[in-house]
């Protein structure tokens, strides 16, 4: 299909739901750069306040002990003590804690859908597991946006997720990082602005699914790492001819959906999110990253991170980690909740993630559990520290780090107020604000449930 | 002092050790924020004496004797040791693998599976949990072959060693649910088949001459054998004389109106294990006397039967005066791989959603020990010495559990982690000189 043809179509879409500038959006020169399917979120008005008296914790490692927070218009104004209240709602937040809103960069929230029914198990959207090779996937065609665990953790105060595909194809295609607010669609949910994810995975579950005799795939961790280097190799003869071609030397080479999402990794704008867990395997496809000349973005789970924080170093990889999923596989074995403080130290970007809608919920509790596994060793982990590891560290391996997760003039209001500190587990998410909109305020809880699914089922809310 | 506490369980540990501790040391946990659990407030400033494996005093400001081991609390709190309502450590090491997992049978003709031939104290979840400061745990079976039975459950006592059976055959365990059993399918059918199980050993029971009551513990799997039973079959006639529970792990309301009914009409002891949606028949459950084993941290439906899953569940039950008990905490991951910490941290999210405090610290000492049968989970005169130090607020997950003491004993706190983690801090200290 030409590439005309298929911005006609989407054109044709837009026009026929009245979806006004929704057509494939060109974001770069390469193919792979198209977005098919462009976001139709909108901020609602923005709630402008002055946070007065908390302590804030600014998500690049700052703290404010009574420091003052300002949002005008969508966006952070100001931060710092005894601010002047430009005539806007006035919080006093004394005795409260102010952070960057979380940012959960590992979830399968609108695919791994709770309920779970038999049609979960049968036929699953977490991953399509045809070939090993799903790279022509985008998981946002997918999503249910009425899984009620957006809500869950939007009044946990997570503002940012990124729904990666599952682990059992080596290739399992791109992400989608959404906003947890009501939409109809997932592309009412679709931030904008960051670098397009995508999802790799080694070690034992590609391998587990390709030993089934009815599927397709490597059988063994070397397969595994083979089957890269080739798709990489074809990729990269795909690019340099598309590069050809643009430079006037050949005729395009036909599209092929597969390559060119690969093809993207290999440009540097596709950032690939790697599911891997031993230290043996972290660094065998560093080391292929290495020979096709790209950077990783984080290594997810890495539950050996913590042997090798000078090869994610030197590789510019940020590690992604639970605090204490462990031992439930093989390769898990040597995880440990110290992980995130001994790469914090050893100067690797390091990140809480949760694969799960309840553990989603409380990544700075997983943050915690690190750093006190941390004291257990000697390392001691500060507060303003500890909120980097699921705020600007995260926001960073979006591509979003210039727009939220961090407190700073001019980014995007998404800011939580907790009831106190945001590591303990007694605090509450008072409020959250997404571009600077009131999205949860648990004094003034929305009459009827958020997500469709929950409407009129008798659950907890009628 | 700390160099002294390891040598002393490095000791400990090479030594044999008999389920009743032999003259155990005398030990002092001083200036304690100690939670007896008998009031409803700690005794500040306290100290506890250990003497041959018990309290022998827990006393504010008391002294201690000149040749006890001395631990100083430093002023943080000191609880009972933690107890888990339900878990399955010990009888699982790596649960994606089948053949380091004992947790289900799939023998095809009985019913039975006695949890406690299988314990393994050496298991790293174990270690891992003591560590976290729990100290014993209601280990239950998964579903067997013969609906709706999982099989007998066992209360481990995490002491060193491979041996942490506390008592086998604490119960009789089912499962009730939509979807639960594939071989006879409706939920109805379950019911049907749980109550046809009951009324046959009921008719056992009265053909059987009185003086055949078998006796608690490891003897029921003897017994069974010399009644001409199948294994598991036993203890439902301990059930319907009340020497036993009957747990029912289930969520919906129906099921659990069910179980009321059921525990009326057998005038049996019904647990509920699960009861996400239990908040709905409090009031119900409070009459009948019926304990729940919860999960605080459940807030989303894993399956049509939890739609009214809510994390004030433990909070609306306490209030009506249901007797709960933390269990099965954190979903599956953490139910087994953090049964310490887990734990904790759902305990302390009920007080976050409303639970009072010492309430969700019974729910994970007293409660679920006397929800299955079993003395202990207080720090009073006379009680078997378990008990935590903890560096802070234990419901806190950040929190640390410096000193775990079993039977009097204090037990390594390291786990395999912390000697992964020590390892390899060293080499990136190497590396970077």
């Amino acid at each position: 299909m030409s590439m005309k043809r298929i911005g006609l179509i989407a054109g044709v879409a837009a026009a026929l739901i009245g979806a006004g500038s929704a057509i494939a959006q060109q974001t770069g020169d390469g193919p792979w750069q198209q977005d098919p399917y462009p976001s139709r979120y909108q901020a609602p008005p923005a709630d402008d306040m002055l946070l007065r008296g908390a302590t804030i914790l600014d998500g690049a490692g700052g703290r404010i002990d009574g420091g003052d927070l300002l949002l005008r218009g969508g966006k952070i104004v100001a931060v710092g003590k005894g601010l002047a209240n430009p005539g806007v709602r006035e919080i006093d937040a004394r005795g409260r804690w102010v952070t960057p809103g979380i940012i959960d960069v590992h979830t399968h929230s609108g695919t791994w859908v709770m309920p779970l029914t038999a049609i979960d198990h049968r036929a699953s959207d977490v991953s399509e597991v045809a070939t090993p090779n799903a790279a022509d996937t985008w998981i946002e065609t997918a999503v249910n946006p009425q899984d009620m665990a957006f809500d869950r953790a939007l009044m946990n105060g997570v503002t940012t997720m990124q729904i990666l595909p599952g682990s059992v194809p080596i290739f399992a295609g791109r992400s989608a990082v959404v906003k947890p607010v009501r939409g109809a669609t997932v592309w009412d949910m679709k931030a904008v602005g960051g670098v397009q994810g995508f999802k790799m995975a080694c070690g034992e579950n590609p391998k587990s699914w390709g030993a089934d005799d009815d599927n397709e795939g490597p059988t063994s961790r070397q397969g595994v790492i083979s089957y890269m280097r080739q798709t990489f190799l074809d990729a990269q003869a795909y690019k340099q001819a598309v590069e050809r071609a643009r430079a006037g030397r050949g005729d395009m080479p036909p599209r092929d959906l597969k390559l060119e999402s690969v093809a993207g990794i290999l440009a540097g704008d596709i950032r690939v999110n790697l599911h891997c867990y031993r230290a043996g395997d972290i660094a065998a496809v560093l080391s292929v990253a290495k020979e096709f000349g790209f950077r990783i973005g984080a290594i997810h789970h890495a539950t050996e991170a913590y042997k090798i924080p000078d090869l994610l170093r030197e590789s510019g990889t940020c590690a992604a980690v639970w605090a204490d999923w462990w031992g439930f596989k093989v390769e898990a074995q040597d995880a440990v909740r110290a992980g995130a403080p001994l790469l914090e130290r050893a100067g690797v970007c390091v990140m809480m993630h949760s694969d799960s809608a309840s553990d989603g919920q409380r990544l700075n509790i997983a943050a915690a559990k690190a750093a006190a596994a941390g004291r257990r060793i000697g390392i001691e982990t500060p507060p303003e520290t500890m909120i980097k590891w699921t705020t600007s560290n995260p926001a960073s391996l979006l591509g979003l780090e210039n727009r939220v997760g961090t407190l700073a003039p001019g980014l995007q209001a998404d800011v939580v107020l907790w009831s106190g500190n945001p590591f303990s587990i007694y605090s509450r998410a008072d409020m959250v604000l997404i571009d600077g909109a009131i999205a949860w305020d648990r004094s003034n809880p929305p009459v009827a449930p958020i997500s469709d699914f929950e409407l009129g089922r008798g659950g907890v809310v009628p | 002092m700390r160099k002294l506490v390891s040598l002393v369980a490095c000791t400990l540990s090479l030594a044999f050790l008999p389920i009743v501790p032999a003259a155990a040391q005398t030990i002092a946990v001083t200036n304690a924020e100690a939670w007896t659990m008998d009031g409803d407030t700690p005794v500040p400033d306290a100290t506890i004496l250990i003497e041959q494996g018990r309290i022998v005093s827990v006393t504010a400001g008391g002294a201690a004797p000149a040749d006890a081991t001395i631990i100083d609390a430093g002023g943080k709190p000191v609880t009972p040791g933690l107890v888990n309502g339900a878990t399955q450590i010990g009888l699982v090491e790596i649960s994606g693998s089948p053949d380091t997992s004992d947790t289900g049978s799939a023998h095809e003709r009985s019913p039975g599976n006695d949890v406690s031939l299988a314990l393994n104290g050496k298991s790293t979840l174990v270690s891992l949990a003591r560590a976290d400061g729990l100290t014993r745990a209601l280990i239950y079976p998964s579903p067997s072959r013969h609906a709706p039975f999982s099989g007998e459950p066992a209360f481990a006592r995490l002491r060193d060693g491979a041996d942490i059976l506390d008592v086998a055959n604490v119960g009789v365990y089912a499962v009730i649910g939509g979807g639960k059993w594939d071989r006879i399918g409706s939920r109805g059918v379950q019911w049907t088949v749980l109550r046809e199980a009951l009324d046959d050993a009921k008719r056992k029971l009265g053909s059987h001459s009185s003086d055949n009551r078998k006796k608690r513990g490891k003897a029921s799997v003897a017994a069974a054998e010399t009644s001409g039973d199948e294994s598991g079959q036993e203890l439902l006639r301990d059930v319907l004389q009340g020497e036993a529970p009957l747990a029912i792990q289930t969520n919906r309301e129906t099921d659990i109106r069910q179980a009321i009914k059921l525990a009326s009409d057998y005038d049996i002891t019904v647990i509920i294990v699960g009861g996400d949606e239990a908040w709905r028949v409090a009031d119900m459950l409070a009459a009948a006397n019926i304990a729940v084993v919860l999960d605080p941290s459940a807030n989303i439906p894993r399956s049509f039967d939890e739609l009214g899953v809510r994390q004030d569940n433990a909070a609306i039950l306490a209030a009506a005066g249901v007797r709960i008990a933390v269990g099965q905490a954190g979903g599956n991951i953490h139910t087994n791989y953090n049964a310490g910490m887990g734990l904790r941290e759902a305990a302390g999210l009920a007080v976050a959603n409303g639970l009072p405090y010492i309430d969700a610290l019974r729910a994970v000492t007293l409660n679920p020990l006397e929800i299955w049968g079993r003395d202990g989970g207080r720090l009073v005169p006379g009680a078997e010495a378990d008990l935590v130090v903890w560096d802070g607020d234990p419901l806190e997950p950040s929190t640390l559990a410096r000193h775990v003491i079993l039977e009097g004993r204090e037990t390594e706190t390291r786990s395999r982690q912390d000697l992964l983690a020590e390892r390899y801090l060293a080499e990136h200290n190497r590396d970077a000189r």
